[in-house]
């Protein structure tokens, strides 16, 4: 039993280290564009699509695969962002907090429905990166794991290397903190905006592309893991990657100990999917700001 | 000028009376469900498009109001309009709750939770199969045991025409201008004297009791329940009706839900094509026509036909 509980909390953790890269793309989408993106799980959904066809069609190799969904994906989200979100930034918009909403709710919806038409409801399955298992005494765990969890990682170094310790950085940081400033000093913001929702999309087709081997693809795939970065957003403040990293972690574990832990196994699949939009509605109820939120990209 | 609209009007009158005598048994159980569609989209207009509280959870409300009647006349062998009664209580209360609750947050939180709120139900009701049937469905009694529809068409076109009064009523009066001042400025209307937490909640309760009637409607009308009608795409289609018709205008967005209602069965033969045309349809709504296409048709129409009255200002 407890070797049963070890290895969930060890798939936990390398699923909350995808969930925290999902997360990191809503949180980087949202702190330059000032937008919830009601769309992330869907252009999460379309990188799994990406990398299989990727893979499938065009012979890539898997690993290739995964950098493939994350280059498609940007190009999908640079797409959506120069046709739809524009008047976001046009100072003649009304109300733009509901447009975003409505604009990206839409995208969400149409994007899974042609998805449904184009890729089927049936789920498809991508090859393997590594076969074969990793086995440590008592505990296994899939080399697909394994290799999912060192991707992940190695996109969240590079996301924290590229906001820190780069000028694209640190110009997307001033264009979170103030468009108007940022402006002045000659930053072209248009193209700071193109980037953010391009990098939040490439990061969530990437993690849609590593779960892959290990969930299936289907065209609903995204619902869950949005509300799931929603919560991991927000309970890591709106606008901080370090704070999604370790809420990603948080809410990985938690969850899959909840799935072993429940009392009723043939229930707990399904009631998984419902703890972490409790764990979402308790957040928002009594702490909207999270644990590590930024005064200036608090929503008003 | 006059005369022509009193002529317009009746004329119209008299073709919604005489409708189910005018089409088949197919055509006459789209109109009902169309009536169902637009009772939801009209209420989620009046919290959206004039109370300005973004709901992503009316379904999850039409899904409520449809089960507790379903379940307590299928339990408690309770009469069927009490139980739609006790569906629209219920919904009134829950939808205080969620409108409470929701006070703390502003526009994409509250909506993020309503999201939640009405993907936890449907789980709910998914998982718990020895009550509701789960996936394969809760069967409803009918409210009629008629061979032909027509009785649901009426009733169905008393509640909405009740409904639209009750909200064309409530919009019109200095509640509704209590919940535009909420809508464009919560501090600025809590300085004039708005009791700001009072309308919130109130908004969510008036607007969540409507979709719980239309729920208990439709589910006594169809004879069988999933929990799908609580899905996000069910969701995303009110949305579309509401803001394809116009979000911010009741009557526009009862026209968007029968407008689209008639295109969803047109379409049938396509599918699952359906909600993509419906999607980029809302999306070209709202990216280049805002305030609905029935205002820009309006618009355009008022312009070439003198008859027709220049468009009102709603918003």
């Amino acid at each position: 039993m407890t070797d049963y509980i070890l290895i969930q909390a060890l798939n936990g953790l390398v699923i909350g280290i995808i969930y925290a890269v999902i997360a990191a793309g809503l949180t980087v989408i949202f702190s330059i564009l000032r937008i919830v993106n009601f769309a992330h799980g869907e252009v999460y959904m379309m990188g799994g699509y990406f990398a299989y066809f990727a893979i499938s069609l065009l012979g890539i190799p898997p690993m290739a695969g995964v950098v493939f969904a994350m280059a498609a994906s940007f190009a999908l989200s640079v797409l959506i962002e120069r046709t739809l979100l524009t008047p976001l930034y046009s100072p003649t918009t009304e109300r733009k907090g509901d447009y975003g909403i409505l604009v990206t709710f839409g995208i969400s919806i149409f994007l899974r429905n042609i998805a449904l038409i184009v890729f089927g409801p049936y789920p498809l399955r991508p090859p393997s990166f590594l076969t074969g298992a990793l086995i440590l005494g008592p505990l296994i765990m899939t080399w697909d794991r394994v290799f999912d969890a060192g991707a992940a990682i190695a996109m969240l170094v590079f996301l924290l290397w590229f906001m820190h310790r780069t000028a694209w950085g640190e110009a997307l940081n001033a264009v979170s903190q103030s468009r108007e400033s940022a402006a002045i000093v000659g930053i072209n913001d248009q193209l700071f905006y193109m980037l953010a929702f391009g990098l939040g999309g490439a990061l969530a087709g990437g993690a849609g592309a590593l779960v892959g081997p290990i969930y299936s693809l289907s065209p609903s795939m995204g619902l869950i893991p949005d509300t799931q970065a929603f919560a991991i957003v927000i309970l890591g403040g709106m606008g901080s990657v370090m704070g999604s990293i370790l809420a990603g972690l948080m809410i990985g574990v938690s969850e899959s100990m909840f799935v072993a832990l429940f009392p009723d196994p043939s229930r707990s699949l399904t009631y998984a999917q419902a703890f972490s939009l409790l764990v979402l509605m308790v957040v928002l109820l009594v702490r909207p700001t999270g644990f590590f939120g930024r005064i200036h990209t608090a929503l008003d | 000028m006059r005369a022509v609209q009193i002529v317009l009007c009746a004329a119209l009158g008299v073709l919604v009376l005489a409708f189910p005598g005018l089409v088949n048994a197919y055509w006459l159980s789209v109109a009902i469900l169309a009536i169902f569609y637009a009772i939801v989209t009209a209420s989620w207009a009046l919290l959206v498009g004039y109370a300005g509280q973004f709901s992503f959870g009316h379904m999850a409300f039409v899904s409520l109001g449809a089960y507790t009647s379903g379940l307590l006349v299928k339990w408690f062998d309770i009469p069927i309009p009490l139980g739609m009664l006790a569906g629209v209580v219920l919904c009134a209360i829950v939808g205080s709750g969620v409108g409470f609750v929701g006070l703390r947050m502003r526009g994409p939180y509250l909506a993020l939770f309503t999201v939640a709120f009405s993907e936890v139900l449907r789980i709910i009701f998914v998982s718990e199969v020895e009550i509701t049937g789960g996936s394969g469905g809760l069967e409803v009694a009918p409210l009629f045991h008629t061979r032909s529809d027509a009785p649901y068409y009426y009733v169905g076109l008393v509640l909405l025409a009740g409904s639209l009064a009750a909200m064309v009523a409530l919009v019109s009066s200095r509640w509704g201008l209590f919940f535009r001042a909420i809508r464009e400025n919560e501090a600025a209307a809590a300085a004039a004297g708005v009791k700001v937490v009072r309308f919130r909640v109130l908004a969510f309760a008036i607007a969540s009791s409507f979709a719980g009637l239309a729920g208990g409607f439709y589910g006594h009308f169809l004879g069988i329940l999933t929990p799908d009608i609580g899905s996000v795409d069910q969701m995303g289609l009110v949305v579309a009706m509401a803001v394809i018709g116009g979000a911010e205008s009741l009557p526009a967005a009862v026209i968007g839900a029968l407008a689209l209602e008639a295109l969803v069965e047109a379409l049938r033969s396509y599918g699952e094509w359906r909600l993509v045309v419906f999607g980029a349809l809302l999306l070209l709504t709202i990216r280049f026509a805002r305030n609905g296409l029935l205002a820009l048709a309006w618009e355009q129409l008022a312009r070439v036909v003198p008859v027709v009255p220049a468009p009102r200002k709603t918003a």
